[in-house]
């Protein structure tokens, strides 16, 4: 449990860093920036405390925007995604959250792409909608979430495939 | 209390979402004045219709003293334009008494500015009543701006208090007539522009509308001279002028309609070509 805790700090703290120092400034296509500050979000365990990870979520956010001198927009998208992180998952997943964590390494495939669609979608969704924050945006806002979250989606695909190979 | 403890505890995860919401959202509007901007519009449309609502209360409780004081304008007014009609102004008889073309409308102020240099008064009646452009404002004491534009419901005025309307005023003892223009600071302050200065100008005159303008009829008390200062270079005067009413001041006006206007315009238009 202990050293569960000590990766948990280290994989935070290292996406932070990465996300603020790396991938703010990758710039694709004159301005796509993948966010993988996603990546804790989506491969935290399902069967934790929610009251904790919504914090956790908060934290994240927070720290992102500090660090890379944003308003408020990471925290609120992060934090909104943690906080849905559940329901989310209910509906990809047809099962509640609290199932053994041996569930997460043997997922059905299409149940996890799904799961990932939808948490990078709604949060590149929220995010843009508080960086804009106008109506009048709409079409940039929903053109942004779009080009972003494939770009994040094929990252965290591959980094997390990568990752458990390793394991 | 167990009941809320037990609530409390079922809803924690949606109540640490609103509070970290909400200290996000603080966050985001100290950091972006963009984003304060804009929550401040909304917080504005939020507590705008509050206020609103507690207006509309307090005016309804208000309603007996306000219909008395309405009336009480309404019945001075009237007296005014009465004494207009047969103002003493007219010494020759050129103008025969009993015809007077101007109509009078009570209209209530719903916004009226008078922190810029340029300000404009939005009244609560349009065209529905028959508002159009270019008709006069009054105050119960006083002049207050033009028609500038109109929709159905509302109506925009030009106030007295922009620096570029000129209004042609004249002295009430004398025909001597000038421009009454805002100085741009202080609501009652104007100064008296392009007078004919073969006439003696006294402080304390009082000022009446010049009925030059085809807006204002004649005769409408405006101000008083406050001050007359003689320039010594140029030998020209500079005359202050305090109006009797503060037009910021001020809660309901009367629009006047000239029935004329159409004719004179014709007129004026005859002349120039």
């Amino acid at each position: 449990m202990n050293s569960y805790i000590l990766k948990t700090v280290v994989f935070f703290l290292s996406l932070v860093v990465l996300q603020v120092f790396i991938f703010n400034h990758i710039n694709f296509l004159g301005g796509i920036n993948p966010m993988l500050y996603l990546l804790f979000l989506i491969n935290f365990r399902f069967d934790q405390d929610q009251t904790f990870f919504i914090l956790l979520g908060f934290l994240l956010g927070f720290s992102i925007d500090l660090l890379s001198q944003t308003g408020g927009a990471h925290t609120i998208a992060a934090l909104s995604i943690s906080f849905l992180r559940p329901f989310i998952i209910r509906y990809s997943f047809g099962v509640i959250a609290e199932t053994p964590k041996s569930f997460q390494s043997s997922p059905k495939t299409l149940n996890r792409l799904v799961f990932l669609f939808f948490t990078i979608s709604i949060h590149h969704l929220i995010y843009f909608i508080f960086v804009y924050f106008s109506w009048d945006a709409l079409s940039l806002i929903l053109k942004n979430t779009f080009l972003s979250s494939i770009f994040s989606l094929i990252l965290v695909i591959l980094i997390n495939s990568l990752y458990r190979t390793k394991q | 209390m167990q009941l809320v403890i037990n609530t409390l505890l079922r809803f924690r995860n949606s109540i640490l979402y609103l509070i970290l919401l909400g200290i996000s959202l603080l966050f985001l509007s100290n950091k972006s004045d963009f984003h304060q901007y804009k929550l401040e519009k909304y917080g504005l449309y939020l507590s705008g219709g509050i206020y609103n609502f507690f207006s509309d209360i307090s005016d309804y409780f208000d309603l007996k003293k306000v219909n008395l004081r309405l009336s009480k304008e309404n019945s001075t007014l009237k007296f005014l334009e009465l004494k207009s009609q047969a103002l003493p102004l007219y010494k020759d008889k050129i103008i025969k008494a009993g015809r007077f073309p101007f109509q009078v409308k009570t209209v209530k102020i719903i916004k009226n500015s008078f922190q810029n240099q340029r300000n404009y008064l939005i009244l609560d009646q349009g065209s529905k009543i028959g508002i159009r452009p270019e008709m006069a404002v009054i105050s119960s004491q006083g002049i207050l701006g033009i028609v500038k534009s109109v929709s159905e419901h509302y109506s925009s005025i030009i106030s007295v208090l922009h620096l570029d309307l000129k209004i042609n005023v004249r002295l009430k003892n004398k025909s001597a007539f000038g421009s009454l223009v805002w100085k741009g600071k202080d609501p009652k302050k104007f100064s008296l522009e392009d007078i004919i200065l073969s006439s003696d100008v006294k402080v304390g005159d009082t000022l009446i509308t010049g009925g030059m303008s085809s807006y204002f009829p004649l005769g409408i008390p405006v101000g008083q001279i406050s001050k007359v200062e003689t320039s010594s270079e140029n030998g020209y005067f500079k005359i202050s002028v305090e109006l009797f009413k503060d037009p910021s001041q001020v809660n309901y006006a009367y629009v006047i309609e000239n029935q004329d206007i159409e004719e004179l315009k014709k007129l004026k238009l005859g002349v120039s070509q």
